[in-house]
């Protein structure tokens, strides 16, 4: 499958760059080193439709495919990770699923204010207990009347704080693993949700990752997503379109490093020249530069196959694997060539570096997802 | 309110040093495989046009001439950010005209689109910035003309503009109809086009016409009497001396040299 | 009377310094083809004697003079009445206008009605037989364009500063005083109001002048900018980007769009050199580069560069200059 970039994709990416110019990168060495949600961007973000970038238009959406999709979230990670991982988690673990399983009057319900940022999401699945045994999970989920009685503890929610809208998956009925489980959207307002410890992370600092717990949550009959016991075919959906997206995180930061790196290398001088002269560096270069190009087309290819709806787990958790590698090596080598400037906040590649190691760990660390890809190779599906 | 604005495709000014080039051929900048942008100031006449379109409602239309394969991609992005409709005036020399010869050929456009009450231009294009074209053009249709504003709001039945000065801004009262060029300014920042409108811009009226199809005055650039003998970009014989060494070693070399020139 | 008429402006009492380099321009054409300069002086009032006379100390003969209530800063449609009624009586083959505020407006409107030749923005005149040769900046100032015309009547409008003011050559000449009938309330375009930013070193006449770009990051980068010029005795001026965002007054802007400066140094830092910044410029004695980006366009045209961060280069560079100009 060959992925063509239309010109349509092509301005895309110049506006999406240009807004990551005017509106991330002058505030991203400040968001991460205060911690601060960047709720103006978001607001900007939104007016311009990269909050439901894959939400159709009838639904308040900018109606585009998961190639637009993985080109605006490498231009946003490019500048800030930490500010896409919000919106990416708002548009590929929220608006997605709820695309896919919805009824017609969830998404009604719904996805306007998701895609236009009057709502935020968060995507509620991981257990102090059950973190890569996603589907050993034991919040429950319980029928009394019309509403369902949801009670447990989630952790690790990006956008946990800030969310209003949260995909919960909990046990409903009475098997263990995937088929035990139900999709929910339970929003903040309903009695019985509050916010828990909220955490200080390595880096993507400016998003909140929080605990949510729901005792006695009431939910109504009309918020179940999708069927009862479909929830983990759910979740494991999701986390396909998930991992794309964090693909063309690790994408951003990974071109980050890369585009520092070479400015500074050619304006570093030790020895009586620029240090873009020696040939250990010019080979890291040359590393970085392949490994990005690698993990892109593998990314492309996996967006390609999701939007003309066919199988494409194998290589979503692919370029998931991939790419994050990749940012994580990039990053390691980007601060080791800015010498003792790359060990400064003052500089942005210390950033990166705290940045990128969260792309091997969440939406499926990098052992599951060789767990997943090798799966394709021996089992036969 | 009806609002022409003109935009003109050029090759990025923001196009590293290397890639620039001048064809002694055609005395012009070489094009090929070079990215195409809108000229920077008719960015900021676009918005100004906008602005009016959202505060009082206009109807927004975006003139440009050029070879019709070229252009596609500024009338999509201006038809994307809010205008209306455009106006392709398909000409192959377009890159090689002046000023004089693009008002002319502007000016017979405009009145055949008929309805206007105000014409917008960048005040200076990014190739050839000659800040001729809204004068002429201002001429040639006989309305009121200023130039460099950076901000313009309808007040009644005529405009308040603000003129960027040397030395601060002037306010004017402008009578409709009226020719403005733009300049850049905080208060018309060009906003940049929501993802659906990329796509949907697509769906938007865009006419062409060939140039042998308008009215144009009589003139060409030669007829004009100007000729542009060459193009030149100046060889530098006094190459830059780039100091070496860490900060506190590169600041004393420049001290030294500073010194060595009497300017210390 | 065939020859070359500048048109000079008498705005703040006294006759402006671009009217001055138009004299010395329109002087050194004259020569060449063997015709004598005129100058067309407008102004309200004040310090129009004292214009007459300055024009007459630097060599202008004729000076047909108006002065007019309404020929006041930024109207440019009176201005446009009176230069195209006294030029029609005059009948110059050659008409020279600054390129300012106003000059850049009127230029092309006049040499269309006048169906005159017209040229903008020129930085250098010449003659080739009866031929005009002038050069221009095109393409963001990164080339020069050269033109001729052989038609007449041409129009010309100057950039401010491209030229240098002539020295005195005191002409006995002739003053004409000319009526002109203009209707302010008539007017398609009629200034309100004038806003002047207040600026204390004037950055046009500074000996040096210290400039921040983009690369700054931001409005608090220009500090350490102030600081080194002040060090220095020289005025703060900045790029296109600066200004746009509201980091730093308009009247900061040196560039196309801004002023042109001609300091014997300039300090460009933080600035790409990219766009029409360096037409405003070039005409500095020593321009020294600060930049982090070794490919930045400006070192192809700085004497002097530093491949740097500023936030390091620049406070060590204000202390050896205190340094040095101490000891």
């Amino acid at each position: 499958m060959a992925v063509v970039l239309t010109n349509e994709h092509r301005m895309i990416q110049t506006v999406v760059r240009e807004f990551a110019a005017r509106e991330l990168l002058p505030i991203a060495a400040d968001l991460d080193q205060h911690s601060r949600f960047p709720g103006e961007a978001l607001a900007k973000a939104a007016t311009l439709g990269l909050m439901g970038l894959m939400v159709p238009e009838a639904y308040g959406g900018a109606g585009m495919d998961t190639i637009a999709n993985v080109i605006v979230q490498e231009e946003l990670a490019r500048a800030c990770a930490g500010f896409q991982t919000i919106v990416t988690v708002n548009n590929s673990l929220v608006c997605e699923p709820i695309l896919r399983y919805g009824t017609e009057d969830q998404k009604r319900r719904y996805l306007p204010d998701l895609a236009q940022g009057r709502r935020l999401g968060c995507y509620c699945l991981t257990e102090p207990t059950s973190g890569s045994d996603a589907m050993a999970l034991r919040t429950t989920a319980t029928q009394r009347g019309s509403e369902w009685i949801v009670s447990g503890t989630k952790i690790f929610v990006t956008n946990g704080v800030e969310a209003d809208l949260c995909v919960v998956y909990a046990r409903s009925e009475d098997a263990p693993g995937a088929r035990g489980i139900s999709a929910f959207l339970v929003e903040k307002a309903f009695p019985g949700v509050r916010v828990g410890k909220v955490e200080k992370k390595l880096g993507i600092k400016c998003s909140s990752t929080a605990e949510l717990v729901f005792d006695g949550c009431r939910v109504p009959g009309g918020n179940l997503l999708g069927r009862r016991g479909e929830g983990g075919k759910i979740a494991l959906a999701a986390l396909d379109g998930g991992r794309i997206g964090i693909a063309a995180q690790a994408l951003g930061i990974a071109r980050a490093c890369l585009e520092e790196v070479t400015a500074y290398v050619q304006q570093r001088q030790q020895f009586g020249r620029p240090i873009a002269e020696f040939q250990a560096v010019r080979w890291a270069l040359a590393d970085m530069a392949t490994r990005l190009e690698a993990a892109r087309l593998l990314t492309h290819r996996a967006a390609a196959l999701r939007a003309a709806e066919q199988p494409c787990t194998k290589e979503a958790a692919m370029a998931k694997l991939a790419a994050s590698e990749t940012a994580m090596w990039a990053a390691h080598k980007a601060v080791q060539l800015f010498g003792g400037y790359g060990y400064i906040q003052d500089y942005p590649v210390e950033r990166y570096f705290r940045d990128a190691k969260i792309t091997e760990i969440y939406e499926g660390t990098s052992e599951i997802q060789r767990l997943v890809i090798s799966r394709h190779l021996v089992d036969h599906h | 309110m009806d609002i022409i604005v003109c935009v003109k495709q050029v090759v990025d000014p923001e196009l590293p040093l290397r890639d620039f080039a001048i064809d002694p051929v055609t005395r012009r900048q070489v094009r090929e495989g070079r990215p195409l942008v809108i000229s920077t100031y008719d960015e900021n006449a676009l918005e100004v046009a906008l602005q009016i379109k959202d505060r009082s409602g206009a109807k927004v239309t975006v003139l440009t001439i050029g070879p019709q394969a070229r252009v596609g991609d500024a009338i999509r992005l201006a038809l994307a950010m809010g205008a209306d409709d455009a106006v392709v005036i398909d000409e192959s020399k377009s890159p090689d005209l002046l000023g004089a010869d693009k008002a002319r050929i502007l000016a017979a456009a405009v009145r055949r689109i008929g309805r206007y009450d105000l014409v917008l231009c960048g005040c200076e294009s990014a190739d050839w910035v000659e800040r001729a074209v809204a004068p002429l053009l201002a001429e040639m249709l006989g309305a009121s003309c200023v130039t460099f504003v950076s901000r313009a709001e309808t007040a009644g039945g005529t405009l308040v503009v603000r003129r960027t000065a040397d030395d601060g801004f002037h306010e004017l009262d402008v009578r409709l109809p009226a020719v403005l060029s733009v300049t850049s300014d905080d208060a018309n920042r060009p906003r940049l086009p929501k993802v659906k409108d990329i796509v949907g811009a697509k769906r938007k009226p865009v006419q062409t016409w060939a140039r042998a199809d308008l009215a144009v005055e009589s003139g060409s650039h030669e007829a004009s009497g100007v000729e542009v003998r060459e193009v030149v970009v100046p060889q530098r014989t006094a190459k830059c001396e780039l100091l070496p060494g860490d900060p506190a070693e590169q600041v004393a070399a420049l001290g030294q040299r500073l010194r060595d020139l009497k300017l210390l | 009377m065939a020859g070359i008429c500048i048109v000079a402006t008498a705005l703040d009492g006294a006759v402006s310094r671009s009217s001055l380099e138009l004299v010395g321009g329109g002087r050194a054409l004259g020569a060449s083809l063997g015709a004598g300069v005129a100058a067309l002086l407008l102004g309200s009032g004040p310090g129009m004697p004292e214009a007459t006379e300055a024009l007459h100390q630097h060599g202008v003969s004729a000076v047909y003079r108006v002065t007019d209530p309404t020929l006041t800063a930024g109207q440019t449609d009176a201005w446009l009445i009176a230069v195209e009624q006294i030029v029609r009586a005059v009948g110059p083959e050659i008409v020279l206008i600054s390129a300012d505020t106003v000059g850049r407006e009127l230029a092309p409107r006049l040499a269309h009605r006048l169906g005159a030749a017209l040229v903008t923005e020129c930085v250098e005149m010449a003659t080739e037989g009866q031929e005009i040769i002038v050069k221009r900046q095109v393409y963001g100032g990164r080339a020069l364009a050269t033109l001729a015309v052989a038609r007449r009547p041409l129009v010309l409008s100057v950039k401010p500063r491209a030229l240098d003011a002539p020295e005195p050559a005191p002409t006995p000449g002739k003053v004409e005083d000319v009526a002109v009938t203009i209707d302010v309330t008539a007017l398609p375009a009629r200034v309100r109001e004038i806003h002047r930013e207040k600026s204390e070193v004037g950055l046009e006449d500074a000996p040096v002048v210290v400039a921040g770009g983009r690369g700054l990051g931001g409005p608090e980068g220009f500090k350490v900018i102030e600081e080194l010029a002040a060090a220095l005795g020289g005025a703060v001026g900045s790029s296109r980007p600066p200004a746009d965002a509201g980091w730093v007054p308009i009247s900061w802007q040196i560039g196309q769009t801004g002023k042109t400066v001609r300091p014997a140094l300039y300090i460009a830092v933080g600035i790409s050199g990219a766009t029409q910044h360096t037409a405003g410029v070039s005409g500095s004695r020593t321009i020294v580069a600060i930049n982090r980006d070794p490919e930045a366009p400006i070192f192809s045209l700085a004497h002097l560069g530093i491949v740097g961060d500023y936030r390091e280069i620049v406070p060590l560079l204000t202390a050896k200059v205190k340094e040095l100009k101490g000891g």
